[in-house]
């Protein structure tokens, strides 16, 4: 019982300090994108899409003339925004606009329409949210695995000839982001040896069957994920190395060499076990980078996930989209570190409270 | 972990490392090579990056010349022959009223493949219309009729490959000769062809003539004409698709590469580690809040942020810096730095310093902050490349300063023109090569670095 107490207790104190820094990058998001007026403008144009869209189904609306018709929606916009307090001063309607981003209520695109045909922003970016997080979470729990792995197997013999050559690979590859590695895998793997298609994610038209259509699906993920994996597992395998190495010199590592416990023994339960808690650590944070990474990732593989989203309302110029997504990636960051602060308070057994 | 210190360990520890080493040799290259873009091209490149007259004289889409090392059959270099190679000669006819200028220029084409484009400037002056006629003479005597127009003051470019009436005259000229035409007609291949029944369509190696005879009634009327050959091959890292001579972007976009990074990374690696040795040293409230911020600072989507700020305010290379320290004051330094304070805190030399009395700001500033010197330079080198990749990836995301040529502008314009699709190596792999060479440079001299501040990584 005392180790679930202490479990929850560390987590009610993660989770407020994460909802905390969910309200604030929130908040900041609309504080920036409302020093150009954009909030007010995308509610209003809301308001009056609204508005306008059910006086034009109301029965005799068609009969009345422009004047009267211009009238009634003018009158109706203002009780709107009265109501919904829009004239207020921007301190106080920077709340508002802080629960409706919470609640993800995002207002309507400008340009950008969702596969179902919605313009509502919140429907543009769930849709899109499950093909990002379907290639980016299969990639990251493979090079965490790979990485391990290789990390493991550096630590056996550290400063021999496979410690020192995939530490300078890990050292080269940690400074040079994974789409840039895109760009030049596209290159070489589509262009020149033409083995993997040069982007999206499905072909055109589809296959039809369902095993096809995965087949499919998997052959365009093929590239990304390879160089996801690629990019990102060997600064991965450096640290757990880095953090099994130092744990190898602890006494009590020394103590079960000396009492003769197989190494495979050592290996498992001696080091890596107590180095887990700090790698999920590391991990937690390497991963909210690598969530903002896939922005450009996606961007250079066609990827139809959120990155691909935000070049195309980039170039639109489509505001609601671009601060929708500030949001939905706030959400996305919180919940990747609070999915990570679970699995450590399980872990640890300092928080766990078995001493 | 004991905390050595000092700038001679962090010295030593970079010349005394072969990685080290290398990634300042690397980097020596690199600062040589911004260098050459001072003294190469000395004139200001944000007013003429985007300037497409510019750069009109270039070819598109070459390959850089050194490819002609490699192979056995040379490519083609641009030729332009200038006003000053024409001859000319003019003569005014006082019963008619006309003016006759006759230009003529002398072409030596010895190249075993086509060029990739042909075009004419004229340049007239002083007319109120002028009737010219192009033609072209081969090596071999034939002649072909191009074009024969009005042209009017100023600048008039005429583009032969696209020219109708340079097509029909090449149709005509082969009727002429009794040669069935070509499935395509290809201004730029046909120009520098056999036309000859016999002939083949194989190129015509020697001497062209390009003839320009000129009718005008006003008296004081001149023409000057520039002829340009655009060849296949161009410069040290060849053209893009708008002409633009690569290697002056690359020059140019290393000391702004360079600039960004470290700017961005003594900036942020200092701030960080202050705040850290403050959390620290101050301890109680002021560390409980710095701690609390920098929690939240690293959950933070910093990239969406960033991606809203420029979307919305259009800010340039400089505010975008300013912007990107403003959202890393705080981050994964300030803990690792805090708890390195920590550690010299207990040290006997901070009790003795305590115990003469010296003021807390002292003892921080000069006897705990330099002990972390090593750690923040480390951070320093190892952060570098993260703030130059981060302004290539705002390029790709079409959010850079566009009037810089800045390595990240280069690729993103690669990319986005096809580069990558169509096999444009030299305008991916030359910018890439170099960006990826910097990285490297700033991740060996941080792999030695490593060393002097986590002691216990040393290879035994």
């Amino acid at each position: 019982m005392r180790g679930a107490t202490s479990i929850l207790r560390y987590l009610a104190k993660r989770i407020t300090l994460l909802f905390g820094t969910l309200i604030i990058a929130t908040y900041i998001t609309i504080v920036i994108a409302n020093a150009g007026g954009y909030i007010d403008e995308i509610l209003s144009a809301q308001i009056k899409y609204d508005i306008t869209t059910n006086l034009a189904r109301t029965q005799g609306w068609a009969q009345l003339p422009e004047e009267e018709k211009t009238r009634i929606i003018n009158e109706r916009f203002e009780s709107a925004i009265k109501a919904k307090g829009l004239d207020k001063p921007f301190i106080e309607r920077s709340f508002y606009y802080l629960i409706d981003a919470l609640t993800l209520n995002l207002g309507r695109a400008i340009f950008i329409t969702s596969a179902s045909g919605s313009k509502r922003v919140a429907d543009i970016i769930l849709e899109r949210l499950p093909i990002t997080v379907l290639l980016f979470t299969t990639g990251t729990v493979l090079y965490s695995i790979i990485g391990l792995l290789v990390g493991v197997y550096m630590t056996k013999k550290p400063g021999g000839l496979f410690d020192k050559i995939f530490s300078i690979f890990a050292i080269v590859t940690e400074v040079i982001p994974p789409w840039f590695f895109g760009i030049l895998f596209i290159m070489v793997f589509s262009y020149y040896l033409g083995l993997t298609p040069f982007g999206g994610i499905a072909s055109v038209p589809p296959p039809q069957d369902p095993l096809g259509y995965f087949l499919d699906i998997l052959y365009h993920a093929s590239l990304p994920l390879f160089t996801w994996v690629f990019s990102l597992f060997g600064a991965w395998a450096y640290i757990a190395r880095n953090l099994m190495v130092q744990i190898a010199e602890e006494d009590f590592v020394i103590t079960a060499k000396a009492k003769g416990l197989p190494e495979g023994i050592v290996m498992r339960r001696h080091i890596l076990r107590p180095s887990l808690p700090p790698i999920v650590t590391s991990i937690s944070l390497s991963l909210i980078t690598s969530w903002q990474g896939a922005i450009i990732t996606e961007t250079v593989f066609n990827w139809p996930g959120l990155g691909s989203l935000y070049s195309q309302a980039i170039s639109a110029l489509d505001a609601p989209v671009i601060i929708g997504l500030a949001v939905v990636y706030a959400y996305l960051l919180v919940v990747t570190v609070l999915v990570l602060d679970l699995t450590y308070s399980l872990m640890d057994p300092r928080i766990r409270g078995v001493a | 972990m004991s905390i050595t210190g000092g700038s001679k360990d962090i010295f030593d520890a970079i010349f005394r490392s072969k990685p080290g080493l290398t990634g300042v040799l690397i980097l020596t290259i690199i600062i040589g090579l911004s260098i050459i873009a001072l003294v190469y091209v000395p004139f200001d490149i944000s007013s003429k990056w985007n300037d497409i007259t510019f750069w009109q004289f270039n070819p598109r889409l070459a390959p850089p010349s050194w490819i002609n090392f490699f192979l056995s059959k040379k490519l083609p270099e641009t030729i332009i022959i200038g006003e000053k190679d024409f001859a000319k000669y003019d003569y005014y006819v006082e019963t008619a009223g006309l003016k006759h200028i006759v230009l003529e220029a002398k072409l030596d084409y010895l190249y075993e493949y086509y060029p990739s484009e042909v075009n004419a400037i004229l340049y007239v002056n002083n007319s109120n219309g002028m009737l010219v006629t192009l033609k072209w003479i081969q090596p071999n005597g034939v002649e072909i009729y191009l074009s024969r127009l009005v042209v009017n003051d100023g600048i008039n470019p005429i583009y032969f490959c696209t020219r109708k009436d340079v097509k029909e005259g090449l149709l005509n000229t082969m009727a002429k000769l009794g040669t069935v035409p070509p499935d395509t007609i290809k201004p730029e291949v046909l120009l520098f062809s056999d036309l000859n029944p016999s002939g083949g369509f194989n190129i015509l190696r020697g001497t062209y003539r390009f003839k320009i005879e000129a009718e005008t009634t006003s008296r004081n009327a001149t023409i000057d004409s520039k002829l340009i050959v655009y060849g296949r091959v161009y410069g040290l890292a060849g053209t893009d698709s708008k002409r633009r001579d690569l290697f002056v972007g690359i020059v140019w976009g290393a000391p702004v590469a360079l600039a960004f990074g470290l700017i961005a990374a003594i900036l942020t690696s200092f701030i960080q580690t202050l705040l850290g040795t403050l959390s620290a040293w101050y301890g109680g409230l002021v560390d409980e809040i710095i701690q609390r911020v920098t929690d939240i600072y690293m959950i933070i989507p910093f990239l969406p942020i960033l991606i809203t700020i420029s979307v919305i305010y259009k800010i340039n290379i400089w505010t975008l810096l300013a912007i990107v320290v403003a959202l890393s004051i705080f981050g994964g330094a300030t803990k690792t730095a805090r708890s390195m304070a920590l550690q010299v805190m207990n040290e006997q030399y901070i009790e003795a310093a305590v115990s003469y009395g010296a003021s807390r700001k002292r003892i921080m500033l000069l006897h705990i902050l330099p002990r972390l010197l090593p750690y923040t330079v480390a951070n320093i080198v190892l952060s570098v490349p993260s703030y130059v990749f981060l302004e290539a990836a705002l390029s790709l995301l079409g959010l850079g300063d566009p009037a810089m040529p800045t390595w990240g502008k280069i690729i993103s314009d690669a990319f986005e023109g096809g580069a990558v699709v169509h096999g444009l190596w030299w305008w991916v792999l030359i910018p890439s090569t170099l960006i990826i060479m910097t990285a490297i440079a700033f991740a060996f001299i941080g792999l030695a670095l490593d060393k002097v501040v986590n002691p216990r990584l040393r290879e035994r």
